[in-house]
């Protein structure tokens, strides 16, 4: 049996536990038949030109997991932001793990999807705002026919949420291999401003697929940073699809840090929805091995007078493969539109790949739009500088590359992710120097 | 030449003029001086025509005719030039190409014929030279990759290519350095003539050491609130601008 | 005030006539409509083609008849009925002609009225003229001149007859029968265009042009180019085109195959002025036009359009640079106006090392057109050293209209450089303002700021065609431009 049978005939096996009358059963049902029409997407598809998921679909997954597994915070505590404080929403092979989170509902709902969908206190929320700006492309759809359990943060207006929050997914390997597929909701009210930490970290060498899916919804001039840390081990796959609709005046920035994993791919979508939006994206990828990296984004302008600024950069070696495929929208109605789109790669391996398609779509006169892209190596001169300074080759290449990709890092708001991410790319790079640059 | 009278014009509702009175004769510089945000560069704008504000009152003639409902180009074939504060990139499209352009559109505004090539090239090889301007710069695309210098020198080379009646210099000496200065002081004195006039627009003193002004005006608010000779520059230059607004605002 | 706006100029834009659309009254052979094998036949024995020509087109033919009718995105039109088309019309009042004076006097009137005169042509020594009407080449001037070089240039019809190893080696090695959909049915079904030949070392002293014209109703047009630059050799190449104003869509399915040998260079212009269709979108011309040149080793192929007619533009003039420091350039100027829609740019496929690629696309939208740059640059995995340079740049007037930039970068090098850059603009307010103090009025203004936009690929043109180029970009946006 393939992993589409599988997925399809489990579906059946679970929702039939379900209330077939409810709200969630019909959205589900609806889902798996869109997958089951649609398949795994292959690379005839225009946005999966560049990525095969074939190598990851072979294995026998588990697609729920059969037991609980326990994990004491210690043997993972390097996988945690853990020099501040922060809430934390932790997951063991799909499973929530409460001795490891730590989650509140005082004055906002920092906790469970498993319990906003089914407690009749969220309902209202869930109607209003779960899967309402997912898409139904075949792979979502499949994650929302699975979905039952994921963060479900609400933070209601004129809140500035102190701490950040940390949702970690791990996985034991308990399983010989195993399909997870997480879902988060997050909704932002008017003024408020929240900051989301996020990692999938597998603990063994077991073939991990992750097909996530988040849906934020940023409302009036509210303010989200998002930080996505990828850095898995080399048999996990992370299929990561993020929904963002932003409201008038709002603010939000995503980060993308993408080094670890067999295969990721990042399907980054902001929609804005109000005038004076800001959407920020931005990534660094420095890979390796027979690594394989793809952003997808998408920003769709729909209403005037808003800014986007997209800026992604990536390092390739060995036999790795890097694919950008940047999208700006820019309806008719939404003039004065500032959209900046920048990605510039390195190759710095015989082997190593990149494909990159930045595209413009604008439909509106008036307006400031703009991508440049590059494809490069090191600066040979700089490189000659650093080691008649005395600095050995491999360290002064790690220096240009660091240099080369750090701007990003500038806009990162949390001094401890800066050097976390500084001790993963000295780290990925193989030297011991710090970045604090 | 110019004549303003009771002034008022507003942008986007904003209310920035609230009544000029201005008047310029043949062979006179003027000076407009004043604190940022007073209303200069829309003053400036205004005389030229630009769209985006709107006279909600008064007039303003030239030679002795309303140019309210004139096109900014019907102004500019009547003799108003206007020095730009930031002087427009258009790339791809050359210095000397535009300089054709805009004179031979001027002299078919006036039933003339094109200027003859042999003649073009002539003038604009004295007035580069007489703005110190290299040959280089006139194949370079208009103001794209100038220095505040190289745009401020071409504006008065256009000037001297297109020998208006009235000239306004708007923030001419801003973003030059003093050999630029020198310069460009040096070609507007060279055209001035007893047939011509000057609006000087500036915040500093500086660039009237080298171009002087028979009258200078403040405009505070909106209005002018004072008018002298050079003195007042002078006296500017040393007291600031704080007396000038306690003595309206009084 | 007498303000100019951008609304006045797009009511001028709607109201302006197809300059070139006039229908001449020649007397013609059109086949029935419809295609078949037996058409394919009838057409390759009409031409008194040798068996192995008929075969080829056969074999087209039927590959064809597996394929089916790409989409693409941003583009929609109503797809061509491809059995209500005539596939094959000919003036036929006198098939050949061995001098100028035998053409048709109607067809002289029709050159005289598209600004090409076959006689003062003569006279002029820049250029040396093809010109296909329909389907067929009805004159091929300075042959002789070229011939004392040793240079081919004449109709492909002639040149499968008078010189077929030529014709039979190099046909369809750049652009196979199956490339793709219409590079299939060309294949099968073209009736004539232009083949040309440059020995070895010969630099041609003039311009070679082709002036393609669709003039009979519901027929295709098919037309297929064959250039040759042997080692060390150079040639420039004008192609022009124009069609009368006709309701329904006429198509216009072309191929044009380039070959430059070791230390060659081909430089290949284009003014295409098909008709676009009236400012309702109805009627033009659907251009699908497979353009590919191969280089070899030190060669330089540099392929400058000017794009400014045709109801549906695909077209994607492209670049192998198979031999090492091989050289490929694209420069494109596409404006479209009402209902045109034009998807277009290059491929540069680097195979070779040091091989180096420009491109350099300018997009003028105006009305309620969509313009889309669509371009590749793939750089191999043994093309160390390749470089390449992109800039598409696009400028939008008006509200109703789109511009898209949808460039395929793939690199498996790592001494691989590339750099590519899209900006999108309106014109400013303040570059008028600026031109109007200065005496120049918004009309003039705007064409100096297109003509400035558009300047790196005009420049590019040669002499005889940036006159005309420059026209067509005023005519294509009159009222605004000139």
């Amino acid at each position: 049996m393939d992993l589409k049978e599988k997925l399809i005939s489990s579906f059946w096996a679970f929702e039939n536990h379900q209330d077939e009358d409810s709200y969630l059963h019909k959205i589900r049902t609806e889902a798996i038949k869109s997958f089951e029409d649609k398949g795994f997407p292959s690379k005839k598809e225009e946005a999966w030109k560049y990525t095969s998921l074939n190598s990851i679909l072979k294995n026998d997954y588990s697609v729920f997991p059969k037991q609980e597994n326990a994990i004491e915070y210690n043997d993972v505590k390097k996988y945690f932001i853990h020099d501040i404080d922060t809430y934390k929403i932790v997951f063991i092979d799909g499973k929530y793990s409460s001795h490891l989170s730590q989650t509140t509902h005082d004055g906002m709902d920092i906790c469970l999807m498993s319990s906003a969908l089914t407690k009749p206190k969220y309902r209202i929320l869930i109607e209003n705002y779960f899967n309402k700006i997912a898409q139904n492309d075949s792979l979502t759809s499949l994650n929302t026919a699975f979905s039952s359990e994921g963060a479900y943060i609400h933070i209601p207006k004129n809140k500035m949420v102190a701490k950040p929050i940390q949702i970690i997914h791990l996985s034991t390997g308990n399983e010989s291999a195993i399909m997870l597929q997480p879902r988060n909701l997050i909704v932002v009210d008017e003024n408020s401003h929240l900051q989301i930490i996020e990692r999938h970290q597998s603990l063994t060498d077991n073939p991990v697929l992750t097909n996530s899916v988040t849906e934020i919804f940023v409302n009036k001039r509210a303010i989200v940073d998002y930080y996505k840390i990828q850095n898995d081990n080399t048999n996990a796959s992370l299929i990561d699809n993020s929904y963002i609709n932003q409201k008038q005046g709002s603010i939000c920035s995503v980060h993308t840090f993408a080094f670890g994993g067999k295969l990721t791919r990042n399907n980054l979508n902001f929609y804005q929805q109000g005038e004076r939006i800001n959407s920020t994206l931005k990534g660094i990828t420095i890979i390796g091995d027979k690594q394989h990296v793809d952003h997808n984004t998408l920003v769709h302008h729909t209403e005037p007078n808003c800014e986007s600024h997209q800026d992604y950069k990536g390092v390739y070696g060995e036999n790795s493969t890097g694919v950008f495929n940047g999208q700006i929208l820019v309806d008719k109605k939404a003039q004065k539109t500032n959209a900046f789109q920048s990605n510039k790669n390195i190759l710095i391996s015989d082997k190593a790949t990149i494909n990159t398609k930045p595209q413009l779509e604008i439909f509106a006169d008036d307006v400031k739009c703009s991508h440049g892209c590059t494809i490069g190596q090191l600066d040979e001169s700089a490189l000659f500088y650093l080691r008649s300074r005395g600095i050995p080759e491999k360290e002064a290449k790690a220096l240009l590359m660091y240099a080369f990709s750090n701007n990003v890092l500038n806009s990162v708001q949390i001094p401890e992710i800066k050097n976390r991410i500084n001790k993963i790319i000295a780290n990925k790079l193989g030297v011991d120097i710090g970045f604090d640059l | 030449m110019l004549k303003i009278k009771n002034l008022h014009a507003s942008v986007a509702d904003k209310s920035i003029l609230r009544g000029i009175n201005l008047e310029i004769k043949p062979g006179e510089v003027h000076a407009i001086m004043g604190p940022n945000g007073s209303g200069k560069s829309t003053l400036a704008s205004v005389i030229a025509g630009k769209e985006d504000y709107e006279v909600t009152d008064g007039e303003i003639f030239f030679e002795g005719e309303d140019i309210n409902e004139f096109a900014p180009e019907e102004r500019a074939h009547k003799g108003v030039f206007l020095s730009f504060q930031y002087p427009v990139e258009i790339p791809g499209v050359s210095v000397t190409n535009f300089m054709k352009t805009a004179i031979n559109e001027t002299r078919k505004a006036k039933g003339l014929e094109d200027m003859p090539a042999k003649d073009m090239l002539k003038l604009i090889r004295e007035k580069a030279e007489l703005l110190e301007i290299d040959r280089k710069f006139l194949s370079r695309s208009l103001n794209e990759g100038f220095s505040g210098g190289e745009k401020k020198r071409n504006e008065i080379f256009q000037m001297a290519m297109l020998e208006p009646k009235l000239a306004i210099l708007d923030e001419t000496d801003s973003g030059l350095d003093i050999d630029a200065l020198r310069i460009v002081a040096n070609g507007v004195n060279k055209l001035k003539n007893k047939d011509n006039a000057v609006l000087l627009i500036t915040h500093y003193q500086r660039l009237l050491d080298y171009i002087v002004p028979d009258y200078v005006h403040v405009l505070y608010k909106g209005k002018i609130v004072k008018s002298g000779t050079k003195e007042l520059a002078h006296e500017l230059e040393a007291k600031g601008y704080d007396w000038i607004k306690e003595e309206v605002n009084i | 005030m007498n303000k100019y706006t951008e609304d006045d100029l797009r009511e001028e834009l709607k109201t302006k006539e197809y300059e070139y659309g006039f229908y001449t009254d020649i007397e013609s052979d059109t086949f029935p409509n419809g295609l078949n094998e037996d058409i394919v036949k009838a057409i390759s024995i009409k031409k008194e083609e040798p068996q192995w020509m008929t075969d080829w087109r056969l074999e087209a033919f039927r590959t064809w008849k597996e394929m089916t009718e790409p989409d693409w995105a941003n583009v929609n039109y109503k797809k061509p009925d491809f059995q209500g088309i005539s596939y094959y019309s000919a003036p036929n009042k006198k098939p050949k002609y061995n001098s100028l004076d035998e053409v048709d006097p109607e067809l002289l009137e029709t050159f005289k009225k598209l600004g090409i005169s076959l006689d003062e042509q003569k006279k002029l020594s820049g250029v040396a003229m093809d010109v296909v009407v329909d389907s067929v080449s009805v004159a091929t001037t300075f042959k002789k001149t070229l011939g004392e070089k040793g240079i081919i240039f004449m109709s492909i019809s002639e040149a499968i007859k008078e010189h077929p190893e030529l014709v039979r080696k190099y046909i369809g090695t750049v652009v196979p029968q199956k490339d793709n959909f219409y590079a299939a049915l060309n294949s099968a079904v073209f009736s004539d265009g232009s083949f040309c030949y440059i020995p070895k070392g010969v630099r041609c002293p003039m311009e070679l042009s082709t002036y393609f014209r669709i003039n009979q109703a519901g027929t295709g047009q098919f037309e297929r180019t064959l250039v040759i630059a042997d080692e060390g050799s150079y040639v420039s190449y004008l192609e022009g085109c124009t069609a009368p104003s006709r309701d329904e869509n006429q198509l216009h399915a072309a191929v044009v195959e380039l070959i430059a040998l070791n230390d060659a260079e081909i430089k290949y212009s284009t003014v295409q002025n098909w008709y676009p269709g009236n400012a309702e979108g109805k009627g033009g011309v659907y251009n699908f036009v497979t353009k590919r040149g191969l280089c070899e080793t030190n060669a330089k192929i540099s392929w400058t359009q000017v794009e400014t007619g045709s109801a549906v533009t695909w077209k994607y003039p492209s670049c192998i640079l198979k031999g090492d420091n091989s050289v490929g350039e694209f420069y494109s100027i596409a404006v479209t106006n009402n209902f045109q829609q034009a998807d277009t740019g290059t491929k540069m496929i680097h195979l070779g090392k040091n091989t180096k690629s420009t491109i350099i696309s300018k997009g003028i939208s105006a009305g309620k057109s969509q313009n889309s740059y669509r371009g590749l640059v793939k750089i191999s995995p043994n093309a160390d050293n390749a470089r390449n340079f992109s800039q598409c740049d696009s400028l939008l007037m008006g509200n109703e209209c789109g511009a898209h930039t949808f460039p395929y970068i793939e690199a498996k090098n790592k001494t691989a450089r590339i750099e590519h850059e899209a900006t999108t603009s309106k014109i400013g307010e303040d570059q008028i303002f600026y031109c109007n103090q200065r005496g120049i009025n918004t009309e003039k203004a705007i064409a100096l700021i297109v003509n400035g936009f558009s300047k790196d690929v005009l420049n590019k043109l040669p002499m005889e065609f940036a006159v005309e180029a420059q026209k067509l970009l005023e005519i294509s946006l009159e009222g605004s431009v000139g």
